[in-house]
């Protein structure tokens, strides 16, 4: 008996190397979702995230057939792809000047409160955008994806103790940035 | 469980304990309830954040990008041979039933082009039959 536990997309993945068409639709419907909260949340731009999560589908597809458990789980791979293609396209953003920051909203100029909410909501992605991107990485994996320390600390390739760290100065950046936006109220 | 460690805990992870470390989860649990003031304070200080935090909704895929995602999968192959046997088979059997109508219609008008030699008989015996079969003869000898 092995004491690694079963990876819980081992036979779906399977299925979908056989092209079992019912396999790549409960696929798709299981990690699409999740694959485009990550990109959006990495990129901060919706339609960079719907690219991305086409290209990890596409290698999906490819490399489904061959894939064998054990050697790592479906989920951790499928992220870092998609972790590699963000990156990829943060380096592009980066080279190029032109690109804006995100919007920030004026909460003074809205009138009610779902369009204050909203402000928040924009005001939150301009938070996340603005801040280093391992710290982005190490909360996005935990909080939005709620990987584990240790899944995350491995898919990040650092230890549990650094990707701690990367999450508490994530939170007080963030923190920072709550306490100047003029949204926090009662949040700290 | 010591104190520097949960206030670290909370620090990185959250007021979430489901968010903490496994292996320390039951500890770290065990601690805030018998130091509840210390903790509580901690606690609703990271609280506040995590509230912010959770307020951060993506919308679903659109249908489209689904449609573009499955339509870029592979299909089964055998599944596809199969209905490459179907449509031949259907285009052999359209084919078939061509040539037998074919073949009926040119057997039909061989057999109806027979019946002009029977035609001209019926219509020689019934022009020399009719009322006007002697008239004509009999023009004709004028």
């Amino acid at each position: 008996m092995s004491d690694v536990p079963p990876d819980p997309d081992g036979e779906l993945i399977a299925r979908v190397g056989r092209e079992e068409p019912g396999a790549i639709r409960s696929l798709v419907a299981r990690k699409l979702p999740r694959l485009l909260a990550l990109a959006t949340r990495m990129l901060g731009d919706r339609m960079e995230a719907e690219d991305v999560a086409q290209e990890v589908f596409v290698r999906i597809w490819k490399q489904a057939a061959r894939w064998r458990e054990g050697e790592a789980k479906f989920d951790t791979w499928m992220h870092r792809v998609a972790l590699n293609l963000c990156y990829d396209r943060l380096r592009g953003q980066r080279e190029d000047p032109s690109d804006d920051p995100p919007d920030s909203i004026d909460p003074a100029a809205l009138p009610d409160a779902r369009l204050e909410a909203r402000a928040s909501e924009a005001h939150l992605r301009a938070a996340l955008a603005a801040l280093p991107s391992r710290q982005r990485e190490a909360l996005v994996l935990t909080y939005y994806q709620e990987m584990s320390n240790v899944d995350a600390a491995a898919l990040m390739g650092v230890s549990v103790d650094a990707l701690e760290s990367l999450l508490t100065r994530a939170r007080r950046n963030l923190r920072a940035q709550l306490a100047g936006s003029g949204l926090s109220k009662d949040k700290s | 469980m010591t104190p520097e460690r949960f206030h670290q805990i909370v620090a990185a992870y959250g007021a979430d304990a489901r968010r903490w470390p496994e292996r320390e989860r039951e500890d770290a649990q065990a601690w805030a309830r018998e130091h509840r003031s210390e903790a509580d304070a901690a606690l609703n200080d990271a609280a506040g954040l995590d509230a912010w935090l959770a307020s951060d909704q993506i919308e679903p895929p659109s249908l489209e990008l689904q449609r573009r995602v499955i339509d870029a999968a592979p299909s089964r192959r055998p599944a596809a041979r199969r209905r490459w046997w179907w449509s031949g088979a259907a285009v052999a059997g359209v084919g078939l039933l061509g040539g037998m109508a074919g073949a009926f219609a040119v057997s039909f008008f061989m057999l109806t082009e027979s019946p002009p030699p029977i035609m001209h008989d019926v219509h020689e015996s019934s022009y020399l039959t009719s009322s006007f079969g002697g008239t004509t003869a009999d023009w004709s000898g004028e």
